[in-house]
């Protein structure tokens, strides 16, 4: 009895899996699929309703079955995520009708190990949403795209930000297609500054730091802050590894030597630029017993907040319909034009994209999503659940108040967060070091030649230098 | 099929049951077969069988999940393996790497060490305090217990993470606010602040410097002197506290090293501590000449145990830094380097090596612990 039922059990699941096999044998990916209607992004996508402009695909090959999976991370829940899955999707699948879309909803704090595993495995999404600093780290694994993406297969690349573009390309071929332009901006309370007598935002180094000593005021009896006059995105430390670097570039500094990939941090721009991030600290904590603001539930520079300024980007800002940005001044950086005449006004851009790995077996209809997703309506729409600033100019048109006035910034100003080696290294490097100096672990001198080699050593072990 | 992620991952279940069933008999046939080659009687042969088929989900399970990425883990120590590129043997260059040029590496097993001395012992000793509290069989015990236990259900998620944040804030913080409410009422409670300050400061400068490789910082933090009346914890802001606070959530989540010492403390005999009232002696007494000694195996299981999970810390300095990696380099531990190469870099070789070597360091204190036992634990009386 016990062996037929054993034996009965064993032809089930033989039968099951037997038929499962025969069912996944479908050539999804044999058959390329040939789409005979006009690109994409002929048809705009109105968000809130789906699409009345869509050619219907008269003709539509039979063609065999497509299953795109795509791993966004950057949505709103309830928002992002429900229309893309309502309304992008259905109108791609009238264009091809033989493709399914899947998403995964991933989050940045699983990212790298989620991202690390599928090009490990070299099996995956079709579709990874990226951020600025990961085409240094997968480029050479991403799908050329110039093919289907270049100008004179989609005209419409010319609407994007050239700085945008950038991030989303890896050895002047594009990997993917920018969602967003996010800039770092300097945003003053206008309103505390005119309370301490000061009508404008520092133009140099030097004005920064008696500007940062000025605005901020201590509680002398719990010795903590109780006003900050600048945060250099994080208020506790002050040391963050994107404000150092946009010190340093705003100078005219560069992060290589002429060569590209020899770091340059015993430049007289990288040395200038970490003293004044420690001046910078100083004016705020004279030493490192000073306690910082209270934690605060919105923004810094939100009323209760604390912070006079923050260099960062407009996330971290206050909600764009808030009326406290009557009260905001927001500028690009000037650098120090007194003591550096190559110095300019930037604002450093972080750019989030959607990138098409070299392992994906539909490359092509990837593309073809991308064409959609990233078409004026849709760019536009996919910001909106965002409160970002869209990556192409011509999606930018109907943007308003705060918004309109980074983009404008951001087009005038924006400096791309890209090209840079061994990325997440050197962020981790400038992090550990940063801190070290700025809490007078180490001097500068010794903080810079820190940098300078473990850098280098870094760029050694990934063979950019022999 | 592959569409339907349901049928999907019925098919796959399945597959799964088949396999076990398959590798089960396979390994049954496999037992009967030795015992026959070496003469086994025919019983022998049926017993030993059938023991394998039983056992062999287990046995399958074992080499599939953990023999084989041990395997692994120890191929890719040996070859340059970063993601995405596929790995290429390099001998022991990441150990030779690891023990005689990284210092960061260096670095985190000095911070491991600091945690492991300084807080595995204070989190030993907070939890037998409060099991001879909850020993004590007063109101409400049920209710203490729970309460003391329940950090250990929390965890570390986000929630616990922003109380501890909050808690923590060196201005506006509970726990400073507590101490300087205290310090005012009672300057001599101050005084000893201070000198927990103090101390505190000193000895994580000492580590600070001999991380560095020069000491400049210790004598810069040993010029500062004694701290001024107004000083409180950095606790989450400055290097010279990062250790401390992780201290704090190692103590703060002792709960199960509780419920072992007052399992332990239940199991003494009653009639020893009653004898030795009769004779007159007192409650410390009677601790420490029968509770403590009878309680020995306790904490040597305690110790032990402990001393793996603060030798693998990594979640507490997770949660606090994160996201400040300007502070984290003063905290990390061995296995948070692990999960930094392997998950921040991609460098699984590397990230291999560190997890082997861990591993043997581990292996080295159990050992010289179980052999240092017999010195101090007593098991007569079990």
């Amino acid at each position: 009895m016990r062996t037929k039922l054993l034996t009965l059990l064993l032809l089930v699941s033989v039968l099951v899996t037997g038929c499962a096999t025969a069912t996944t044998q479908a050539p999804a990916t044999e058959a390329p699929v040939v789409p005979t209607q006009p690109p994409a992004t002929m048809v705009p996508v109105v968000p809130s309703q789906v699409p009345t402009a869509v050619p219907p695909p008269t003709e539509v090959p039979a063609a065999a079955p497509v299953a795109l999976k795509v791993y966004v991370v950057d949505f709103t829940v309830d928002s992002t995520d429900k229309w893309l899955m309502d309304t992008v999707v259905p109108a791609f699948q009238k264009l091809y009708p033989n493709v399914t879309v899947e998403f995964v909803w991933g989050t940045w704090s699983t990212f790298g190990e989620t991202v690390a595993g599928y090009f490990a495995a070299g099996d995956g999404p079709d579709i990874i949403n990226l951020g600025s600093e990961f085409n240094g780290l997968y480029g050479d694994q991403l799908a050329p795209l110039n093919q289907y993406l270049g100008e004179a297969a989609w005209p419409e690349i010319k609407q994007f930000i050239p700085g945008t573009l950038e991030n989303a390309s890896w050895k002047g071929e594009l990997r993917g297609l920018p969602i967003f332009a996010a800039p770092r901006f300097v945003f003053c309370r206008t309103d505390l500054m005119q309370a301490a007598g000061v009508t404008a935002q520092p133009t140099d180094f030097a004005g920064w730091v008696d500007f940062a000593k000025k605005l901020t005021t201590i509680d002398t009896t719990t010795n903590s802050l109780t006003q900050q006059g600048f945060v250099p995105v994080d208020a506790a430390t002050m040391a963050d590894f994107q404000w150092y670097l946009n010190t340093v570039w705003s100078i005219g500094g560069t992060l290589y030597k002429a060569d590209g990939v020899t770091p340059n941090f015993d430049s007289p721009e990288a040395a200038a630029a970490l003293k004044f991030n420690y001046d910078l600290k100083r004016a705020v904590y004279p030493d490192d017993n000073v306690g910082t603001l209270p934690p605060s539930q919105g923004s810094v520079i939100d009323d209760g907040g604390g912070a006079v300024c923050l260099w960062h980007s407009g996330w971290a800002a206050p909600a764009a319909d808030s009326p406290i940005w009557e009260k905001i001044d927001i500028q690009p950086f000037t650098g120090d034009p007194t003591n550096f005449p190559n110095s300019k006004p930037i604002a450093l851009s972080f750019v989030d994209w959607w990138a098409v790995p070299a392992y994906s077996k539909n490359v092509e209809m990837a593309a073809n999503f991308l064409k959609l997703v990233f078409n004026k309506d849709n760019n536009e729409m996919y910001n909106q659940t965002m409160g970002l600033i869209p990556s192409r100019v011509d999606a930018q048109a109907n943007l308003a108040g705060v918004v309109a006035k980074e983009a404008g910034i951001a087009s005038q100003y924006g400096y791309g967060y890209a090209g840079i080696l061994e990325p997440t290294k050197l962020q981790e490097i400038l992090q550990k070091e940063l801190g070290a100096c700025l809490t007078d672990q180490q001097d500068q001198a010794t903080t810079l030649t820190n940098i300078q080699d473990q850098y280098t050593q870094a760029l050694k072990d990934a063979g950019y230098i022999k | 099929m592959s569409t339907n992620p349901y049928l999907y991952t019925l098919v796959w279940a399945c597959g799964a049951v088949v396999f076990i069933i398959l590798a089960s008999l396979g390994l049954g046939r496999l037992a009967r077969f030795v015992v026959r080659l070496f003469g086994g009687s025919k019983i022998k042969q049926s017993n030993t069988s059938v023991g394998f088929t039983f056992a062999a989900p287990w046995i399958v399970g074992f080499l599939i999940f953990v023999v084989a990425p041990m395997l692994a883990s120890l191929y890719w120590s040996c070859t340059n393996y970063k993601i995405p590129n596929p790995p290429t043997w390099n001998g022991l260059e990441n150990y030779t790497r690891l023990i005689l040029q990284d210092k960061e590496f260096r670095g985190s097993l000095l911070n491991t060490l600091f945690l492991t001395v300084v807080g595995l012992p204070l989190q030993i000793g907070v939890a037998l305090f409060l099991a001879v509290l909850l020993n004590q069989k007063s109101r409400g015990e049920r209710v203490y217990r729970m309460s003391f236990y329940l950090p250990v259900i929390l965890g570390f998620n986000t929630a616990v993470l922003l109380c501890w944040r909050l808690m923590l804030t060196a201005g506006t913080g509970i726990i400073n606010q507590i101490i300087r409410g205290l310090s005012n009422a009672f300057p001599p409670f101050g005084y000893l602040n201070r000198l927990f300050i103090y101390v505190t400061e000193i000895i994580n400068a000492f580590f600070i410097s001999l991380n560095n490789g020069n000491f400049t910082f210790f004598n810069k933090t040993l010029a500062a002197g004694f701290p001024a009346a107004n000083r409180v914890p950095m606790w989450i802001q400055t290097p010279l506290w990062s250790k401390m606070s992780v201290v704090i959530l190692m103590v703060w989540i002792c709960g199960t090293m509780m419920l072992v010492f007052l399992a332990g403390l239940n199991n003494i005999p009653r009639e020893l501590h009653e004898a030795a009232e009769v004779d007159g002696a007192g409650s410390w007494k009677r601790f420490w000449n029968i509770s403590f000694p009878l309680i020995t195996p306790y904490i040597f299981y305690n110790l032990i145990v402990g001393m793996i999970a603060a030798l693998q810390i990594f979640e507490p300095i997770y949660v606090l830094y994160r996201d400040s990696s300007t502070l984290a380099p003063s905290a990390y531990s061995m296995v948070y380097y692990l999960w930094r190469a392997t998950f921040r870099f991609n460098e699984i070789g590397y990230g291999s090596a560190i997890s082997w070597i861990i591993m043997v360091i581990i292996l080295i204190i159990t050992l010289i612990q179980f052999r240092l036992q017999n010195r101090w634990v007593q098991y007569e009386l079990y």
